[in-house]
This record gives C-alpha cells, sequence and structure tokens, in this order.
C-alpha cells in the first residue's frame, strides 16, 4: 500500500486516469496544429511540433474503441514519457489531479489473464467515482485490445462473482 | 355665444344703408305724391324729408306749439305701428292723412318710417282756420297751403306704407342675416387658426419626441455594443483563467513529480486552479448579466421602434388635419368674404 498520484480525464463523459509520474504535462489542443502523416494507423492523428520536438498525437478514443470520437474544443493533450519518448493522449478534458491510495484499486479480474485486457491498471474508487486506471504502455503496446465496454461487462460480472 | 349680435348696441343705420334709402324714399315719395322721412327708435331722423309740403314745412313746424303737436302726433303713430308690427294710417293733429310703418328685426323696433302729409277729400276751411290759430300760424296763408295738399285715395296711402313696410323691413333683415353671417364666420376663422396653431404645436411636439427616441435608440444601441465588448473581454478573461487552470495542473504534475521535495508546491498548484474556477463562475455569472442586458437592450430598442411607427403616424395624422383644417380655413375666409361685402 502506497500514495500515488493521479492525473484524471474525460473520454465521452467516462473518468480515466494514469499515474502522474508518467505525465510529462498537458497541452491546450487548440493551440496546436496537428500534421496528418500518412501511413501510419488510424489511431495515431499525427504531429506536433513542441519546443524543438515532434510529438506524435494518439486519439485515445480511436484506440479503445470508445464509440463517439468527436473531438471537443476544450480538448488537451496529455503529454506522457514512453520509452524515451513524449507522445500526446488527446482527451476531452484534464478535470483532476488527485492524491490515491493503492488499496482503493481494485485490480483487474485475475482469470482474464489476457493481453488484450493488460492496458487495464484496475478500477479505482474514490467516494462515488469509479475511474478506470490506465497502464500507458500496454495501451499503445498492444494491438486489438479489449474493447472498453467489453471490460466493463466482465468486471460487472467479476463484481457479481465475488459478491 | 360668441359672434351672437346685441340688439341694444344695434343702430338702424347698421342694418340699412342710408344712402340706398334715401334715394328710394326721395323717388318713392316723388312718385306717389307724399311726403317720407326715415326715424331710429328714438324717434331721430336718419334720412333727410323727402317731398314735405309747404303746409307742413312753412307752417305747422313754423311755430314751437306746432312742431311739439306734429312730433307728439308722430310719437303716438309709430307707437301704435311699433304695437301692432305693421304700418297705420292715422289723420295728424293738422287734419293731414299721415302713415307709420315700424322697421322690425326679430321682434325689435329699429325704427319707423313716417310719412303721408295728403289729404282723403278737399279740405274745410274753417278747420285748418281753427287749427292755424291754436298753433299760432297765419290763417289764411295755412289754408293757401292746405289747398296744394296732394288729395288721395286712402287704399292709396295704405299701399304705399305697405310697399314701405315690406321694402325697409326686407332690406334690414337681410343686412342683419348678413352681419350675423359675418360674426359666424370670423368666430369660424378664430377657431380654425386657434385649431392651426395647436395643430403647428402638435407637430412640433412629434417632431421632438421622434427626435428624443432617435437618440435614445442610439443611447441603446451603445449600450448594445459596450455590452458586446464586455463579451469580448469576458472571452479573454475566460482563456486567461483556462490557461491559468493548465498552469495548476502542470504545475501539480510537476509538484507530483518531485515527491516529498514538491508537496508544498502541490499546495500553491491547487490554490492556482481554484482561482482559475473562480475566475470561471465570475465570468459566468457577469456573462448572465451581460446577457440579461442585452435582452432588455432589446426589448428597449423594440419598445422604442413601436414608440418611434406611433409618434410617425401621429406626425402623419397630424398633416393631415393640418391640411384639411387648411382647407376649411380657406372656405371660411371666402364666407367672411362674402358676409362682409356690400
Amino acid at each position: 500500500m502506497s500514495d500515488m498520484q493521479l492525473v484524471v480525464f474525460e473520454l465521452d463523459g467516462n473518468e480515466y486516469a494514469i499515474d502522474a509520474l508518467s505525465v510529462n504535462g498537458i497541452l491546450r489542443a487548440k493551440k496546436f496544429e496537428i500534421k496528418t502523416i500518412p501511413g501510419l494507423p488510424d489511431y495515431i492523428t499525427g504531429a506536433i511540433q513542441l519546443r524543438g520536438n515532434v510529438n506524435y498525437i494518439f486519439n485515445l478514443k480511436k484506440k479503445l474503441n470508445i464509440k463517439n470520437q468527436d473531438i471537443v474544443l476544450e480538448s488537451k493533450f496529455i503529454m506522457i514519457n514512453i520509452e524515451d519518448q513524449v507522445v500526446g493522449w488527446i482527451v476531452d478534458e484534464v478535470t483532476d489531479i488527485i492524491k490515491f491510495s493503492t488499496e482503493n484499486i481494485e485490480m483487474p479480474p485475475g482469470f482474464v489473464k489476457n493481453e488484450r485486457i493488460s492496458y487495464l491498471k484496475g478500477i479505482g474508487k474514490i467516494d462515488d467515482r469509479i475511474i478506470v486506471l490506465l497502464n500507458p504502455e500496454n495501451i499503445l503496446n498492444v494491438e486489438g485490445l479489449m474493447d472498453i465496454d467489453e471490460v466493463a461487462a466482465v468486471l460487472e460480472d467479476t463484481k457479481e462473482a465475488l459478491n | 355665444m360668441e359672434g351672437s349680435i346685441e340688439f341694444s348696441d344695434l343702430k338702424l343705420t347698421d342694418v340699412l344703408d342710408v344712402e340706398v334709402l334715401q334715394k328710394f324714399q326721395d323717388s318713392f315719395a316723388k312718385g306717389m305724391g307724399l311726403a317720407s322721412v326715415t326715424v331710429d327708435k328714438d324717434g331721430i331722423p336718419v334720412t333727410k324729408p323727402s317731398c314735405y309740403t309747404k303746409f307742413c314745412m312753412d307752417y305747422t313746424h313754423s311755430t314751437e306749439c306746432g312742431d311739439k303737436r306734429c312730433a307728439e302726433s308722430h310719437r303716438r303713430g309709430g307707437e301704435e305701428a311699433a304695437r301692432l308690427g305693421k304700418p297705420v294710417v292715422y289723420e295728424c293733429h293738422a287734419g293731414l292723412i299721415d302713415f307709420a310703418a315700424p322697421i322690425i328685426i326679430e321682434g325689435h323696433l329699429m325704427g319707423t318710417i313716417l310719412g303721408g302729409q295728403v289729404l282723403l277729400n278737399k279740405p274745410i276751411e274753417e278747420r285748418y282756420q281753427n287749427i292755424a290759430k291754436e298753433i299760432g300760424v297765419d290763417s289764411v296763408g295755412y289754408v293757401e297751403a292746405v289747398k296744394h295738399v296732394n288729395i288721395l285715395d286712402k287704399e292709396r296711402v295704405e299701399e304705399a306704407a305697405n310697399v314701405l313696410y315690406l321694402v325697409t323691413n326686407n332690406m334690414s333683415n337681410a343686412a342683419y342675416q348678413k352681419m350675423k353671417l359675418n360674426t359666424v364666420a370670423v368666430s369660424l376663422s378664430d377657431s380654425l387658426h386657434q385649431i392651426s396653431a395647436t395643430m403647428q404645436e402638435l407637430a412640433a411636439s412629434a417632431t421632438t419626441v421622434s427626435g428624443n427616441q432617435d437618440s435614445l435608440n442610439t443611447e441603446i444601441k451603445n449600450v448594445d455594443s459596450m455590452t458586446e465588448q464586455i463579451n469580448e473581454v469576458m472571452e479573454l478573461i475566460k482563456e486567461i483563467a483556462d490557461e491559468t487552470r493548465l498552469l495548476g495542473l502542470n504545475a501539480a504534475i510537476e509538484a507530483a513529480r518531485a515527491g516529498e521535495a514538491g508537496a508544498g508546491f502541490g499546495v500553491v498548484a491547487q490554490e492556482i486552479r481554484n482561482l482559475s474556477t473562480d475566475s470561471k463562475e465570475t465570468v459566468s455569472k457577469i456573462k448572465e448579466f451581460t446577457t440579461k442586458i442585452r435582452k432588455s437592450v432589446d426589448t428597449t430598442v423594440s419598445m422604442g421602434n413601436e414608440t418611434l411607427s406611433t409618434v410617425q403616424q401621429q406626425a402623419a395624422a397630424i398633416e393631415e388635419v393640418t391640411s384639411s383644417v387648411e382647407e376649411i380655413t380657406a372656405v371660411a375666409e371666402e364666407l367672411q368674404a362674402l358676409a362682409s361685402a356690400k
């Protein structure tokens, strides 16, 4: 059990979070122009220039198969450190940065030892809020992630089974 | 009522053209062979006597006694005529036949036409000798004079009196009606001028209201554009608040990465985010107000426009009335000109 800090963000009305330590910074999407690059997978929207560096921008909604993939006006880029690189995720809004105790994480069901679900670190409970904790590296590395709705259904089943 | 005529102020000469009357009276007297004079309601002659006989002029009127008896005789004849409201024929104190015809306007006696100085039969000399003695004139000359007095039928005298009565009454009544018409026309003209003046005032105030409403609309539009500018400023403040929030979030991330050393900085970062939230809330409150202001402005503008169009309609109506009044004024002036023409 230890404390960690989470960067909480919103995608299509649901809250997700990643460890603040892996976050490099937050940018306002409307301040940047995304250059599209042909030949890349469709979940990579393109690249931006930031302080002399080129950073790839990922459409997280596409990667997680979230149905409503509209880019909203107040969209943010969460810049994340992955393997000596900084990449951006498009999120609807960064809602909070919170202190969080790891004991409040409900781990993914043990029997679903599937690579397709390895992007999921667990479900965080803060009062009434349910926050999906993500594992940044696995999200981008694994192809054919388990559909987030599918995950939710599995979690629900698991909960019922445990109770 | 304004423009009515007071009979106490009305004189016979107001309703009868003396010059015309004199000519008519002279010709008539000469043609009929009898004397005539017109007196006002106080018995004072307004015409010169026409065809007075020597008998009357040189004898009967020559003594004080005779003159007084003549005056008394005329007075009685006049009174009788006025009482009956029609001409009367009677014998005077000196034994001649006279008549008196009243001139009456709407029941008011304006004057009398007196006349006659004729006989119905040949005179009886003794009678005139006696009268000469009574009034103190030479009886020989008096009798001689009475022989020169015209002898007429009674019917002729009556008809002569009737003609004078009809003509003078018609003349004076027509003149009186014309006077009445004139006073009505004058009062109509006066009223119309007052209406014209009032209409001009109304038109002027309509112009003022319209001008004021225009300036009001301009001022209100200024308020609207200022509100718009406030909204632009609010956008800027909101933008700053958004940037501040981002700054707070990034500061918090930096603090998190700094671990224990960043704890204090993390509190500051949280404060920055709170500040941004407060700013945003303030912005949205101000925006609520400016929205209300713009709504009020819209309502005011549309009300103002309504007022403006009403005022314009009024101005048009005033113009119409004014032109109608001008037409009527022209007619009234024509009427007045007709009524005051001789």
